[in-house]
């Protein structure tokens, strides 16, 4: 394996996470290019890990291992995805309605765009068209309204699950594959590294994964995707979340943080 | 298979794991801290964030016993530092080959560490304990010791390439 030799001090320091500035941010963009630096990171973090395991000390005190258990206890895992009884009925309901408002709002703005060339073109016809336009955008407002409340930052998110669960990181990918429309909302995201954020990717039934949009979490956690350049007619398997630099991607360059599990 | 059994919740499984590793992570958390409270949230910590998520380790990509290693670490410093842990820290592989931590021969080269970092100069010892259980950056330890950068990173380097040649060279 070759190693590229300037970048050889600083490995080793940051696999011992002693390296900083300017020369850390330098490595980390290099490592996104080099696998023969990744993985010799992967050992020298091995070499590192001697240094801990080599450590002695007194054993931790049995209320520790008390703690622990008593703990997990209290935290059984869950083996399935929860039953879908014990959802809480009004969490899809919500989505749906979110999703269901953005999608009305891009059908009636292509019905607006198609009605608005049949006025011009049909004269004979233009007071009925003309009422079905007046109509068409009167809902377009109403939902337009309705997307832009919910997206505005004093709207609050509610997120309701089980008692005693940590608040889990969690998104809704509502697709539609005919229009290759795609509505993204997320909670609860881990804050990120600086110069980082998260990708959406549509993994399609075969072939590679298709960049589905970038987005950060604001401070709450919350992110929103709407409509993202996505080919149509694209089947879905599901949909995976990765940390990717900021500007994107174009494909997976780290391990799925979260995966869809369709409903 | 141990982790398997963790994956799918058997509360049995995360007692031995416990009972395999429990005593190092404590005890790299304490030489961190040197303070037995904070030292035992951490290794709590450390062992809950297993058992939550099982899945931030991946067993084909690395060691056990080194990723414990590495995020106890991490956490502990974390905490001398009063840091807010960061995200992304726990996505870290730790490749030790051969995976020697649970064989038998374990005893035999944790001896070979030892006698490796005792023979180091102690310079050379200094900067990697510096870095590593005290959390300092290189321009930290070369501030402290008042020597440049250059000799720090050489030090670092080739102290690390000592302890690599512990498992690689038999004997």
């Amino acid at each position: 394996m070759s190693v590229h030799e300037q970048f050889a001090d600083d490995l080793s320091l940051y696999a011992m996470g002693a390296l900083a500035g300017e020369e850390r941010r330098a490595l980390e963009e290099h490592l996104k290019q080099c696998s023969a630096c990744r993985q010799e990171l992967d050992k020298l973090r091995g070499d590192v890990a001697l240094l801990a395991l080599s450590v002695s000390g007194p054993k931790p005190p049995e209320r520790s291992r008390e703690r622990l258990m008593a703990a997990i206890k209290k935290e059984p895992r869950r083996i399935e995805p929860a039953p879908a009884a014990r959802r809480p009925w009004w969490r899809p309901l919500e989505w749906a309605l979110a999703g269901a408002a953005v999608i009305v709002v891009m059908l009636l703005a292509r019905q607006n765009g198609d009605l608005q060339r049949t006025v011009s073109n049909l004269s004979a016809a233009i007071s009925g068209q003309q009422q079905q336009l007046a109509q068409a955008q009167q809902q377009l407002a109403q939902a337009q309204q309705l997307v832009t409340s919910l997206a505005s930052p004093d709207s609050e998110h509610f997120t309701l699950i089980a008692s005693n669960t940590p608040p889990q990181p969690q998104g809704k990918a509502i697709y539609s594959r005919k229009t290759g429309t795609l509505v993204f909302i997320a909670d609860n995201m881990p804050k990120l590294p600086p110069q980082k954020a998260y990708e959406l990717w549509l993994i399609p039934q075969s072939g590679a994964p298709i960049p589905a949009g970038v987005f950060k979490p604001d401070a709450r956690g919350s992110a929103t995707v709407v409509e993202p350049t996505l080919p149509s007619g694209v089947e879905a398997k599901t949909f995976a979340i990765t940390v990717e630099p900021e500007e994107g991607s174009p494909a997976p360059t780290s391990k799925p943080l979260m995966v869809g599990v369709q409903s | 298979m141990l982790l398997s059994a963790i994956r799918s919740g058997d509360e049995q499984a995360m007692a031995e794991l416990y009972g395999r590793y429990s005593g190092f992570v404590y005890a790299v958390a304490l030489r961190v801290l040197g303070d037995t409270g904070i030292a035992e949230d951490i290794l709590q910590e450390v062992f809950m964030k297993l058992w939550r998520n099982p899945e931030v380790f991946d067993e084909n990509r690395g060691s056990l016993a080194g990723w414990l290693a590495v995020i106890t670490r991490n956490r502990a410093i974390d905490a001398l530092r009063k840091r807010r842990p960061e995200s992304d820290i726990d996505d870290v592989v730790v490749s030790i080959e051969p995976d020697m931590v649970r064989g038998a021969d374990w005893g035999r080269t944790l001896e070979k560490i030892r006698t490796t970092l005792s023979g180091m100069p102690a310079v050379q010892r200094s900067a990697l304990e510096l870095a590593f259980f005290e959390g300092l950056t290189h321009t930290e330890i070369a501030d402290k010791t008042g020597e440049p950068l250059g000799t720090i990173k050489t030090r670092i380097r080739s102290g690390l390439t000592m302890l690599r040649k512990v498992l690689t060279t038999e004997g």
